[in-house]
């Protein structure tokens, strides 16, 4: 009887993280041409949440490896429980909700790893963990992303500004436009997958489904349409990080950056070296900031947005440690968990209302459209028409 | 335990890609800035160059069609 609840649970509360992976990961794709007015922002993430549903039901590859590496299975490891994954998930969503709040671009595949290996630390203890995995598969591409995406960036900016002349440079907003729906499709095909991943890693391990099989099409479905609502919410917050906050982007260099982020992304997922969509994104805004002449750098907000990530993991493990903690009481412990996970999630919702920050934030007037001035005190209205 | 071959392949890939296509889109319009009578078609013709690396993107992108068989 427990196990139906505990799967419900994990399902739902895997649908959420899939929610809560879109909405943050909007802005890779959508900051830049939102900053440059390229496209208008309820259109980009409108063409985001499309491009992302579609990616979805594209490839099934990384759902399958999901449970691969990292934590030991099989002979002499753990089997992890529907429980730990519930945990985890838990860990993952409040830490994604909390960066969204503080508008830092984390990684939401970093966030589910680390709740994961927290609520498994708990679970099964540090043996479990495969250290050296950890190390070689996120902490070094985690410094090497940024860094690497930046320089390319960095370079494409000088050759674009090289080769162009002031005037011509609008014309980069039309490019711009397929090289973030590229970004959007890739990221489509990869993150929707995750949940995938851990829904069917659960739906196995409650003796539901074989061992080795792909996700089944109403998971599939399930997760692509939660990935798509989240990317339409839009994550206002950070996009408005990326786009706006680190630097001011121009056209010419958010399709620099873009061109630079797209190609990374595709060359690290076919070559064989996974890098995070999240830090190639903002390594790229980062690089074009550095390579334009006159563009300035906010280096507080980059190190605010390196600090996000270094603490992703070892934070959303605490919660996920802790969600593990509670549900080892039981039935009553589990739905304690969820019961504060809710808690968390509507407080920091409520938080958020208090400095909204929505797609009116980024209006940009059309060009040419006569913007009233501010009337000044004492002024009269004459021969204004009502 | 890290693979620098591969993160190498990675970056000389990602340059020259981006590289390749900023080259083009910028040379489409810088070329595309004038009234002479060969720039038209020729500022076009990068365009479709351009296009052309973002349908190879999409080729990477979607694994039906360069995975079948795996």
């Amino acid at each position: 009887m427990d196990i139906w609840l505990i799967v419900a649970l994990v399902v739902a509360l895997a649908l959420f993280f899939d929610f809560t992976n879109g909405f943050h990961d909007t802005a890779n794709a959508m900051a830049t041409p939102i900053a440059t007015g390229a496209l208008k922002p309820k259109v980009a993430v409108a063409i985001a949440a499309i491009l992302n549903l579609v990616g979805a039901f594209l490839s099934t590859e990384v759902a399958k490896t999901i449970s691969g590496g990292l934590i030991r299975e099989g002979d002499g490891g753990i089997q992890i429980t529907p429980v730990l994954v519930l945990a985890g998930l838990i860990g993952a969503i409040v830490w994604n909700l909390v960066t969204w709040l503080m508008g830092l671009p984390s990684s939401s595949s970093h966030a589910l790893f680390g709740g994961l290996i927290g609520a498994v630390v708990v679970g099964a203890g540090f043996g479990a963990i495969d250290g050296s995995v950890l190390v070689a598969k996120i902490l070094i591409p985690a410094v090497l992303a940024p860094v690497t995406a930046g320089l390319i960036s960095f370079l494409v900016t000088k050759i674009a500004y090289g080769i162009t002349k002031k005037r011509e440079r609008d014309g980069f907003k039309k490019g711009q436009i397929f090289t973030s729906s590229l970004v959007s499709l890739a990221h489509g095909t990869n993150d929707a997958q995750k949940t995938m991943g851990v829904i069917t890693l659960t739906l196995i391990a409650a003796g539901w489904q074989d061992t080795g099989t792909g996700p089944a099409f109403w998971v599939i479905c399930a997760c692509a349409i939660a990935i798509a609502a989240g990317t339409y919410s839009g994550g206002w917050r950070i996009i408005k990080t990326i786009g706006r906050d680190i630097t001011d982007i121009e056209p010419a260099q958010g399709f620099a950056a873009e061109a630079a982020t797209t190609a990374t992304i595709l060359a690290s997922t076919h070559l064989g070296f996974a890098l995070s969509t999240t830090q190639v994104a903002s390594g790229s805004v980062i690089g074009t900031g550095v390579g334009r002449k006159g563009a300035s750098v906010r280096w507080k907000t980059a190190g605010r947005i390196a600090l996000g990530w270094l603490i992703t993991i070892p934070a959303a493990g605490l919660v996920g440690a802790i969600a593990a903690f509670i549900a080892g009481f039981g039935l009553w412990g589990i739905v304690l968990d969820v019961v504060l996970a809710v808690a968390a999630i509507l407080a920091i919702f409520l938080r958020s209302r208090r400095n909204l920050v929505d797609h009116r934030t980024f209006h940009v007037p059309e060009p040419g459209v006569f913007v009233r001035p501010k009337r000044r005190k004492g002024q009269k209205r004459t021969g204004e028409r009502r | 335990m890290i693979n620098w071959w591969s993160f190498a392949e990675v970056v000389i890939a990602s340059v020259v890609s981006a590289g390749l296509l900023v080259t083009l889109f910028s040379t489409a319009l810088r070329v595309g800035d004038g009234d002479a009578r060969w720039r038209r078609p020729l500022s076009v013709a990068l365009y479709v160059l351009c296009g052309l690396v973002v349908a190879f993107g999409i080729y990477l992108i979607v694994p039906a069609l360069h995975a079948f068989g795996t």
